[in-house]
């Protein structure tokens, strides 16, 4: 079965989980599809055997302007001025951005002024930005364009940034349209927030033909807040490649409970420190490591230092793959307090290390695994559970030992079989 | 003439409030009673009342002909008295009928034979006491705690002066065998086993109201039916269940009164039928055969050992922690300190950590009042962490006045 898949990321070239799920997925579905994948920038080394990797920054001087689409392209240099620059107060991406190193130095926003500046507007870019519109927009004219010469029978695109390309292929080609759902702007920018990238995924997803959701969660979340009913709904899993790891003895008297990820209201920061403070009282000796940073790292720190916590805190900043592996194979629990996590591939990762997780019942993760779950705000609850974690050793070794055991079963293979299922039941149809 | 043996198994934990950590080193009082009264008070009203008052009446209406065995934990028989004095009442009224028979059992419904003998032999004289002071009983057949059996407990409980034993019926230990006759442990030839006919008996407890059970509805001519199929096949059909089967597991609307208020008549109009209690059984029939079970069996799950209670490492974890206090508590002269003690040692605390069933994300097939089985795991282990902070304070505050 011929499929296009559109998304935002590949690597080597990834900024975020999507880019990590998209080649989990692509690599497993290649069993059972042909993968046509167009993102907006490729590497020379972004290869997969048997799938056609298109990026559309090189595809525009490889393939359209060779092939005689000036006009096409012409009148898409024109369309792109009318497309606004300005984000929105509430837009997710300021978030993103804020906590970015380029987000000090002044954005310079590109210029199109010719069909060759198409291509390369892609280019050396982060994949979002401040002109992330334009950058979506662009991405599904091009991407229609490309699709053109492409043969297949279903569209499967992932996260908000691919649906208007979806959406356009879509229309043109008549196809079944698959939304791939791995987060949601309701997850990103709180639950009450109705901006236009909310707008743009809710008019997308009730345009689907089906929608795959990375976890129970995000299935109900779609039906809270954006009105689509749950049987149109399938969830899906994450996979996570299968290791081997070890653990290491630690250099600190005291246990280690670990946070990892992006500091950002979305992860609970506030509830991290308020557990924190929880258990310390009851079981002074434990260290609370924040790998990670973003906009409320500094708020955190305030508080922490107010509250007087500081002994009690580890800062390591933002972590490269091998240093989260390291402070992964020490810890003694894995801490995720997020607010809203449509998956949490951070939990599994900690899994495979034989860390076990207290993790918020507001996310993904704990469908797949044998975690202590709370209420994303109930800190009691949480402390009671790190406590009893750091304290009763046949607790810590009996979850650790199932954590293992679950996430070795999250594949992509499961996940890649499902879809292909998925497919199937479309293009019957 | 065979007979049909009854017994009923009444049982209440103390169950536990939820006790985080910010509990411990401050507050001692570990359990529910708002949950333990609201539970009792349920059950009596649908299952211990109205199965009491059946059963008096069966018991007069039959003339002595209809005959039941019970067995009521420490546990249970002491929230009647706090909550439900009622049904303390209604039992003792089956009492003076002269067809009821009480047995023995470990006073905590503990697993105390497997972690402690002298701690067995304290519970089993203690609830004996109880039986004696509440019915004019004494109890001279025993049960273990949720039918925990092999040989080295018979022999045990032979040598403390009982007669017999219930068990349950294993397929791997009878062979081509039927349990309805009485058999003997390998160390005796007059040591009774009474062996449940666990065919018939979760036909009632578990079965009845199963509509996708092909026998169902079940009628008291039809099991009477199955009952007198066995004449010249057996002796004693053992029929054990848990109390709670009527109006509590299968509720009133199933029919289970109607069955059983049917059931001795349809039973008894065969004429060489009748209903006796255990140790009745154990004075009219001979054993007929040895009954070998090395490995501790139960009555409980589709494995039927120890596995509902000690399946994984928290379970023995717990089990071993809350057991390793008994010398301290034991010589801490403390009698409150001792009945909290024991009142951990209830079976249920454990059954709430089994995760045999969890991991398929069925966490609500077995009843707990946990969300997860780790849930319970904490809950007692906090609780268990307080008593030994208090242990140990009471133990020093002791020392002080012994210098003093």
């Amino acid at each position: 079965m011929e499929v296009l898949m559109l998304g935002w990321e590949f690597p080597p070239l990834i900024s975020g989980g999507l880019g990590v799920a998209t080649y989990g997925m692509v690599k497993a579905l290649r069993a059972s599809a042909s993968i046509r994948l167009i993102v907006p920038r490729s590497h020379p080394s972004s290869t997969l055997e048997n799938v056609r990797i298109v990026g559309v920054d090189r595809a525009v001087k490889e393939e359209l302007i060779r092939e005689g689409h000036e006009h096409d392209l012409s009148e898409l240099v024109d369309d792109l001025q009318r497309i606004p620059l300005e984000l929105s107060p509430y837009h997710s991406i300021r978030a993103i951005l804020e906590e970015t190193e380029h987000s000090s130095a002044p954005q310079e926003y590109q210029t199109v002024s010719s069909i060759t500046q198409l291509g390369s507007y892609f280019e050396g870019h982060e994949s979002y930005g401040p002109d992330i519109h334009r950058k979506v927009y662009l991405f599904s004219r091009l991407a229609d364009l490309l699709s053109r010469k492409l043969d297949f029978k279903l569209i499967h695109a992932h996260d908000w940034v691919t649906y208007p390309a979806g959406l356009r292929i879509q229309a043109r080609t008549g196809k079944p349209l698959v939304l791939h759902v791995h987060a949601l702007e309701t997850d990103r920018a709180g639950s009450e927030v109705r901006n236009d990238v909310y707008e743009l995924e809710r008019r997308a997803l009730h345009s689907a033909d089906t929608i795959i959701a990375v976890s129970e969660y995000t299935r109900d979340q779609l039906k809270r807040h954006y009105g689509i009913p749950p049987r149109r709904v399938n969830v899906v899993h994450n996979g996570i490649d299968p290791r081997t790891t070890q653990r290491r003895a630690h250099p600190f008297r005291d246990k280690l409970v670990v946070f990892l990820g992006r500091v950002t209201r979305q992860k609970g920061p506030e509830f991290l420190l308020e557990t924190a403070e929880k258990v310390v009282r009851v079981y002074p000796r434990v260290k609370f490591v924040v790998a990670g940073t973003g906009d409320a790292f500094i708020p955190l720190l305030e508080t922490m230092a107010y509250r007087k916590l500081g002994g009690k805190f580890l800062f390591t900043g933002f972590l490269d793959r091998r240093r989260v592996d390291e402070l992964l194979s020490m810890a003694d629990v894995y801490f995720m307090p997020s607010v809203s996590e449509p998956f949490g591939l951070t939990a599994l990762e900690a899994a495979q290390f034989g860390v076990p997780g207290v993790l918020s019942r507001q996310s993904g993760a704990h469908e797949v695994l044998p975690a202590l779950t709370a209420d994303f705000w109930d800190t009691d609850k949480y402390a009671n559970y790190i406590y009893a974690l750091l304290q009763y050793n046949a607790l810590h070794d009996d979850l650790a030992r199932r954590s293992r055991e679950m996430a070795s079963q999250v594949t992509w293979d499961a996940a890649a079989a499902k879809i292909a299922q998925i497919y199937r039941g479309l293009v019957l149809n | 003439m065979p007979s049909v043996c009854f017994y009923f198994e009444v049982h209440q934990p103390w169950r536990l409030k939820s006790y985080n950590c910010f509990r411990i080193g401050y507050d001692h009082d570990y359990f529910d009673d708002a949950a333990n009264q609201a539970i009792l008070n349920r059950v009596a009203d649908k299952c211990y009342l109205p199965a009491n008052r059946l059963m008096l009446e069966l018991i007069r209406r039959h003339e002595g002909r209809f005959r039941i065995a019970y067995s009521i934990t420490g546990t249970a028989l002491e929230q009647m008295e706090q909550f439900r004095p009622d049904v303390i009442t209604s039992f003792q009224e089956l009492a003076e009928t002269g067809c009821v028979e009480f047995l023995a059992e470990t006073y905590y419904h503990s697993l105390s034979f497997l972690y402690s003998r002298p701690e067995f032999v304290r519970q089993v004289l203690a609830h004996t006491a109880k039986i004696e002071a509440l019915f004019g009983q004494t109890p001279s057949v025993f049960r273990n705690t949720e039918l925990i059996y092999n040989n080295e407990l018979a022999s045990f409980i032979d040598d403390m002066g009982y007669k017999g034993v219930l068990c349950e019926g294993l397929d791997y230990a009878l062979g081509a065998r039927s349990p309805n006759f009485v058999y003997h442990p390998p160390h005796s030839a007059s040591f009774a086993c009474l062996l449940k006919n666990y065919k018939l008996s979760d036909d009632i407890a578990f079965r009845f109201s199963d509509k996708g059970w092909l026998q169902w509805p079940l009628t008291a001519p039809k099991f009477a039916h199955w009952i007198h199929r066995i004449a010249g096949n057996g002796e004693t059909i053992n029929l054990f269940m848990d109390y709670e089967t009527f109006g509590e597991h299968q509720w009133a609307e199933t029919g289970i009164f109607e069955f059983l208020k049917n059931l001795p008549t349809e039973i008894l109009r065969h004429p060489d039928f009748d209903f006796l209690t255990p140790s009745k059984v154990i004075d009219r029939y001979p054993v007929r055969g040895e009954y070998d079970v090395h490995a501790f069996s139960s009555w409980a799950d589709l494995e039927r050992d120890l596995s509902a209670w000690l399946g994984n490492s928290l379970q023995h974890d717990a089990m071993e922690r809350i057991y390793s206090l008994e010398q301290q508590v034991k010589s801490a002269d403390a009698p409150d300190l001792l009945d909290t003690w024991a009142r951990l040692l209830t079976s249920d605390h454990f059954y709430y950590m089994c995760t045999k069933y969890w991991q398929d994300g069925d966490v609500h097939k077995y009843f707990s009042h946990y969300d997860t089985p780790y849930e319970g795991y904490i809950n007692y282990m906090n609780v268990v962490t307080d008593l030994e902070y208090l242990l140990e304070k009471r133990v020093k505050m002791q020392m002080q006045v012994q210098v003093q």
